[in-house]
């Protein structure tokens, strides 16, 4: 079946030269067939005419040979995702802060200017009727508040900034809400009465940092959670917990190593601190540098969430996210410095993948050839771009903030373009903060509003 | 069907219509009619607290509609403890409903909350809890016949070992095996069958009972790893057991050696062996070697992470100093 395509590259008389490493089958395989493999084929054998050029017409490729961003058809895309959506999608009924969220940062990304396009009023107006007065914010009016929900709305309102945007937000409300989330065993539950992972976790100490909301646990919850009280007690000793045999993380202690928990996990350690400090603090990084070294899929170059699972666009975002974070972390090791290499894993795999395998031809991108574009794909596609294209460097002096207050370290990033890539300025997204998937200057915009602002 | 406005079972309520925000909210739906209506009764009982049977028939009236609303689900479980409702009947619509949806997982959460209510209210020697453990796993065995790598249909067996103390129990290890005779690479699988032997609390470490064990569970992973060597998850799995009983890798310099070598550089039948060996020579001071393997990864064998193989070698010169 995969064999098949040799035939087609070889006849294949583009201009350009298709680099083996990302045309050819690993050089190893097994011949027992399992469900496994025969998926693990199956997708090879979806994604090699694609990763083959065979699918494209010259005037779409950019002057690699790789297919040009289609990024006019992926505006349009985000900007119909935020509009009304038909009937049957009701089943995103609790996740439209997630629908928001994706879109904005998705057009961030495509560098879309979302206060001129009047994004900014009706990402107010959206959130704060998600908003309770108990706190935090629910998947739609008069649904009880998520820490995932909260996390995609203040993503957003803290992405299209200002005043208003910012004044939505309850943060005494909120601050006292994820008192009541915070467990004594250190984790955070998503919900009040759901379950507790690593993503509670993960959006918890994304709103504290963003929102500079006080550490300290509410006085009504000091004797149930228990622990320094305060809302970081036990949490990196818990994400600790998370680590598996296999090296990389899970959504709670036990379960299967997973690239979007990986993530969290990971995003977490570096709000609490320097990425070099607190990622080997908590984790052992070889064992983490193993299992996230092979989740890169060949011949595809795209990302797979688990071991022996299929390579798709999402996990762009998520394993290569993990990879900005990771790499950061070993700048105590040489990384960065005395190490000859500049990078740890292959950025253009991962571009070969997003651009020939996940765009779809009509705008949006998506999971793999096979499967339609949707807004959480085309968000976390665009993002791996931007963790292929870019540099992420975390550096203590920083001049446009104060860095003495606690949860300071994500505000140390800076970003800066990787050279050399089969890419053209045009194929080139916007750099974004990898902790919080929006545009650095958004995030510290934020902080230092919340920094300056005297009381809730 | 007569909407809710129109029964009279309802006309004490008083509908809260939705607020999707301002004249042009982002990602508002075109709810359907039914929808809509029957979500506006929702908020209203929510505002009051209610929960009565009626508001149990909305619940499930909602949830058919649309099966990811967190918000029903977790009202819905408040309405059945607070009617003291017989929870064994919750699965009679429950079981069809998670075979119809299988990428649903706000079930799971429920369905743990259902399931650790009973057994609260049992005796922990019951042979009702015993028959109750029984109907899940064969529930769960049916769930995995349509998906064996659903993420939360694992993390819910996990829950249910850890809380009716399973570790012993022979159909844990025998629903593992079954599985893995049907597809080695099934990593969900390996996984669990990591935390079933060895994620109990007092897992045995260097006793002489714990060795018994690392040697049983080796001599498994042995096996699969000698019908698919390039298969990942065994090699994990033997690597994850020696960790735990601090055992260092050159236990298995022999296995290791049998699918790589540097002497046969073209004769290499797994990566995972190719590396093991470079940690092992590592481990032995022998670095030149293990830079050799790693070259061979990096070069032939694996050169999609040729920067991971050169970044470990790097770190050789870092080890050596
Ligand atoms: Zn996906």
């Amino acid at each position: 079946m995969v064999d098949r395509f040799w035939v087609r590259q070889e006849s294949l008389s583009a201009p350009f030269t298709l680099p083996a490493l990302y045309t050819s089958l690993p050089p190893l395989r097994d011949s027992l067939v399992t469900e496994s493999s025969r998926l693990l084929d199956q997708t090879a054998a979806e994604c090699m005419p694609y990763l083959t050029l065979t699918k494209f017409k010259t005037r779409d490729l950019n002057s690699h040979g790789l297919q040009k961003l289609r990024r006019a058809r992926h505006i349009e895309f985000a900007n119909d995702s935020l509009e009304e959506l038909p009937g049957y999608m009701v089943v995103l009924d609790a996740s439209r802060p997630w629908m928001g969220y994706w879109g904005i940062a998705a057009l961030s990304m495509l560098r879309v200017d979302l206060v001129e396009e009047g994004y900014r009023e009706r990402t107010v107006d959206t959130f704060r009727a998600c908003q309770n007065e108990s706190g935090g914010f629910g998947g739609g009016h008069g649904q009880y508040s998520h820490l995932a929900c909260s996390y995609a709305a203040v993503l957003s309102l803290v992405a299209v900034g200002g005043e208003a945007a910012y004044e939505t937000i309850d943060r005494r409300a909120m601050w006292r809400w994820l008192g009541r989330m915070k467990q004594p065993d250190g984790g955070f539950t998503v919900c009040e009465g759901a379950e507790e992972d690593v993503r509670g976790a993960f959006c918890a100490m994304v709103l504290c940092s963003l929102l500079n909301l006080p550490l300290e646990l509410p006085p009504e919850e000091m004797d149930r959670v228990g622990g320094d009280g305060t809302l970081l007690s036990g949490l990196g000793e818990w994400i600790s917990r998370c680590q598996t045999f296999e090296g990389g993380l899970s959504d709670a202690p036990n379960h299967e190593a997973h690239g979007a928990y990986a993530f969290c996990a990971l995003g977490c350690l570096c709000i609490l601190g320097p990425p070099h400090e607190t990622i080997p603090r908590y984790l052992n990084v070889d064992n983490l540098l193993s299992w996230l070294s092979h989740r890169q899929a060949v011949p595809e170059g795209g990302f797979a969430g688990r071991t022996n699972k299929l390579v798709d666009g999402c996990y762009s975002h998520w394993d290569g996210g993990c990879w900005a974070l990771v790499e950061a972390a070993l700048a105590s090791r040489g990384f960065g410095g005395s190490s000859s290499l500049d990078s740890l894993w292959d950025r253009e795999g991962l571009l070969r993948y997003i651009l020939c395998c996940a765009q779809n031809e009509w705008g949006g991108l998506r999971d793999k050839p096979s499967k339609n574009p949707d807004g959480y794909h085309t968000c976390y596609n665009l993002a791996g771009l931007s963790w292929a294209q870019n540099y992420h460097v975390w550096n203590a002096e920083k001049e446009d903030i104060d860095m003495t207050a606690p949860l300071s370290a994500p505000f140390s990033w800076s970003t800066t373009e990787k050279p050399d890539l089969p890419c053209d300025e045009e194929d080139r997204v916007a750099p974004m903060h990898p902790i919080y998937v929006i545009p650095h200057e958004k995030a510290t915009e934020a902080r230092n509003y919340f920094l300056n602002r005297v009381g809730f | 069907m007569p909407g809710y406005g129109e029964d009279p079972e309802w006309s004490d309520i008083v509908p809260l219509p939705q607020d999707d925000g301002g004249p042009n909210p982002l990602a508002a739906i075109a709810y359907s009619d039914e929808y809509s209506e029957a979500m506006s009764y929702l908020r209203a009982v929510m505002a009051k607290n209610e929960f009565s049977e009626r508001v149990l028939r909305l619940t499930e009236d909602i949830i058919d509609m649309n099966p990811a609303h967190y918000t029903v689900w977790l009202y819905r479980a408040k309405a059945l403890f607070t009617l003291h409702k017989d929870l064994r009947k919750e699965f009679d619509w429950l079981n069809p409903f998670a075979l119809r949806h299988l990428k649903n997982y706000q079930i799971w959460h429920h369905r743990h909350t259902i399931i650790e209510a009973l057994a609260s209210d049992l005796d922990e020697k019951s042979p009702k809890i015993d028959n109750m453990i029984r109907e899940e796993q064969d529930f769960l065995d049916r769930m995995f016949t349509k998906d064996a790598k659903n993420y939360h249909v694992w993390s819910y067996r996990q829950w249910l070992v850890e809380r009716f103390n399973l570790w012993d129990c022979e159909e844990e290890r025998e629903a593992v095996d079954d599985l893995l005779r049907k597809d080695v690479r099934n990593n969900s699988a390996w996984n669990h069958r990591y935390y079933v032997v060895f994620g109990r609390p007092n897992a045995p470490k260097n006793t002489t009972e714990g060795h018994v064990l690392m040697q049983r569970e080796i001599n498994y992973a042995e096996a699969a790893i000698r019908i698919a060597p390039q298969n990942q998850s065994p090699w994990n799995y033997i690597r994850g057991i020696l960790s735990h009983f601090q055992q260092p890798l050159s236990n298995i310099k022999s296995l290791a050696s049998e699918f790589a070598s540097l002497e046969k550089p073209d004769e290499v039948k797994s990566s995972h062996a190719l590396d093991l060996l470079a940690e092992i020579y590592k481990e032995e001071r022998q670095l030149d070697c293990a830079g050799k393997a790693w070259d061979l990864l990096a070069q032939k064998y694996d050169p999609i992470r040729s920067r991971y193989w050169m970044w470990k070698k790097e770190q050789l010169g870092t080890a050596a100093a």
